[in-house]
């Protein structure tokens, strides 16, 4: 584009938008809050995820050998574990390993444990982990039926209920994204269509005498993306202060909850949030005009 | 300039405007299209911009094959023409020199050059002192002078104008004519529109008349030929 051209391009954006600025500032407002939502909806649903995941990269097999199996073939069990398909980390837990662990769980109720004496009912065990949570199920079956395993466990209900969960609200979130999307696309193309309308005959005008379509359309769509960048400016600031307070309030009172951290999260939702909203902005534009351009 | 063969054109709610029509115009011509309100002129004249595609026939404009040409090749033929409308369409919060340089400016034409090229043309159609004015300060034949302007301003071969001095009195319908005298002196095509039976009968041109989608009369030095 010629020096010109982008000069003349700039300045019938900013005289369309000074024209139409309460028209303007309406559908910025209109498009912050859709984007805004959008935006809530983003960090929910990667906050999910990541909760799943990590959920999910805890999930383990804990495999328990019965008391007869000789010290020498614990390694050989170890060795036909690793050798099964999607098999991460195989960790063996000795029967001294487990008590220790018993033992601190329990903490000051540790006088419990002296019931029992010397003596440790405790098995040795491996704890397994698989490369994909879909795995779980077919390695622990697998896993069942080696000669010296006593039995092969994992919280097989909580993990299909999680499984469950995080994808209806993959789906959900998503379709809720796409909802707010077509509104804002909407909101915005309603707004540039007011500025095509309003000059419809220029938009005539510059036909007759032989201006391309770009040409024609490249104010309208600076304009669209404007107000989306606008929108989205207002949206991610709004994120970054919600997400802050939501971020000091949980780590307040539930640590454990693994959100994820405020930076550089917000930073990248941020970018996000503007690229939609001058996305939205330049389509928005682009079928305000299209009636006119094929008149 | 300008060859029309077996043209015709039926809008899409069945109204047949023309009906293989056949014109050949040649460069420097300056041609008056008449005939009754829809006998199918106004169709002829936009035929010639693309502002209608014909149903039919062949149409070639200034080397332009109108009728085949992609979508996105329109722009290009219309540099080469310049149109001008009974209602002016100039734009009402532009100067007459903005007016003018807009038809420049949307072609992308160098500003260096743009300067120049409005003022020659302001002073062909006698508007250099009023270049600041808007259009709501003008009168209704500067106002089309100011429409004449913009339409010669990129030099085009070929100027198209549908019914120009409809809106205006006899007399500044001939100071517009005065000006359309001009340009064709200087080599441009004119092709015109007209309802004006004074015009037309003085000025001796060559009359292409319309009736009912037809040419029923094509005369060298003809004459409008209607009672108005």
């Amino acid at each position: 584009m010629k020096i010109s051209t982008s000069e003349y391009v700039i300045r019938e954006v900013f005289f369309s938008l000074r024209r139409n600025s309460w028209m303007a500032i309406a559908s910025i407002s209109t498009v912050a809050v859709s984007l805004f939502i959008f935006g809530m909806f983003m960090i929910l649903v990667m906050n999910m995820n990541r909760m799943a995941e990590s959920l999910e990269s805890q999930v383990e097999i804990s495999v328990y050998l019965k008391d007869d199996v000789k010290e020498s073939s614990i390694d050989d069990i170890r060795g036909t574990i690793e050798s099964m398909q999607g098999i991460d980390t195989v960790t063996f837990v000795g029967k001294e390993e487990a008590m220790k662990r018993f033992q601190e769980r329990l903490g000051e109720q540790k006088f419990l444990l002296e019931a029992i004496g010397d003596t440790n009912p405790l098995p040795n065990a491996f704890e397994v982990k698989v490369k994909h949570p879909d795995m779980v199920k077919a390695a622990a079956d697998e896993i069942s039926k080696i000669k010296g395993v006593e039995s092969a466990k994992y919280g097989q209900d909580v993990v299909q209920h999680m499984f469950d969960i995080t994808r209806l609200i993959r789906v959900f979130g998503f379709a809720v994204m796409v909802l707010l999307a077509g509104a804002t696309l909407f909101i915005i193309s309603n707004t540039i269509r007011l500025t095509v309308f309003a000059r419809r005959k220029e938009i005539a005008i510059m036909k007759y005498v032989g201006a391309t379509d770009w040409f024609i359309r490249w104010p309208f769509m600076l304009e669209g993306i404007v107000l989306g960048f606008f929108g989205g400016v207002v949206a991610a600031g709004a994120l970054r202060i919600a997400y802050g307070m939501v971020t000091n309030k949980i780590y307040d009172t539930l640590a454990f909850f693994p959100l994820i951290p405020m930076f550089p999260f917000i930073g990248y939702v941020g970018i996000g949030i503007l690229v939609c909203g001058m996305v939205i902005g330049a389509i928005g534009s682009t079928i305000s005009l299209k009636r006119f351009l094929n008149a | 300039m300008i060859q029309m063969k077996d043209i015709s054109k039926t809008y899409e709610n069945g109204t047949v405007a023309l009906e293989r029509v056949n014109v050949e115009i040649g460069k420097g011509e300056f041609v008056f299209i008449v005939g009754a309100s829809g006998a199918g002129k106004s169709t002829f004249i936009r035929l010639l911009f693309r502002e209608v595609l014909p149903s039919s026939g062949t149409l070639i404009v200034n080397g332009h094959d109108v009728v085949n040409m992609p979508k996105s090749e329109v722009p290009y033929l219309r540099r080469g023409l310049g149109v001008v409308f009974q209602d002016y369409r100039l734009l009402p919060d532009k100067t007459v020199a903005e007016n003018v340089a807009f038809a420049m400016q949307v072609i992308e034409a160098p500003r260096r050059r743009m300067q120049h090229s409005v003022n020659a043309v302001l002073d062909i159609v006698g508007l250099r002192d009023k270049y600041k004015n808007f259009p709501s300060q003008l009168s209704g034949g500067e106002q089309q002078r100011v429409a004449i302007a913009r339409a010669i301003v990129n030099n085009p071969a070929l100027v198209i104008a549908d019914e120009p001095t409809g809106n205006l009195d006899p007399e500044t319908s001939w100071e517009i004519m005065d000006i359309f005298k001009r340009i064709n002196a200087s080599g441009t095509t004119i092709v015109m529109a007209t309802h004006d039976k004074y015009i037309v009968d003085t000025m001796k041109r060559r009359v292409i008349a319309i009736e009912d989608g037809k040419i029923v009369r094509d005369e060298a030095q003809g004459v409008y030929g209607y009672e108005n």
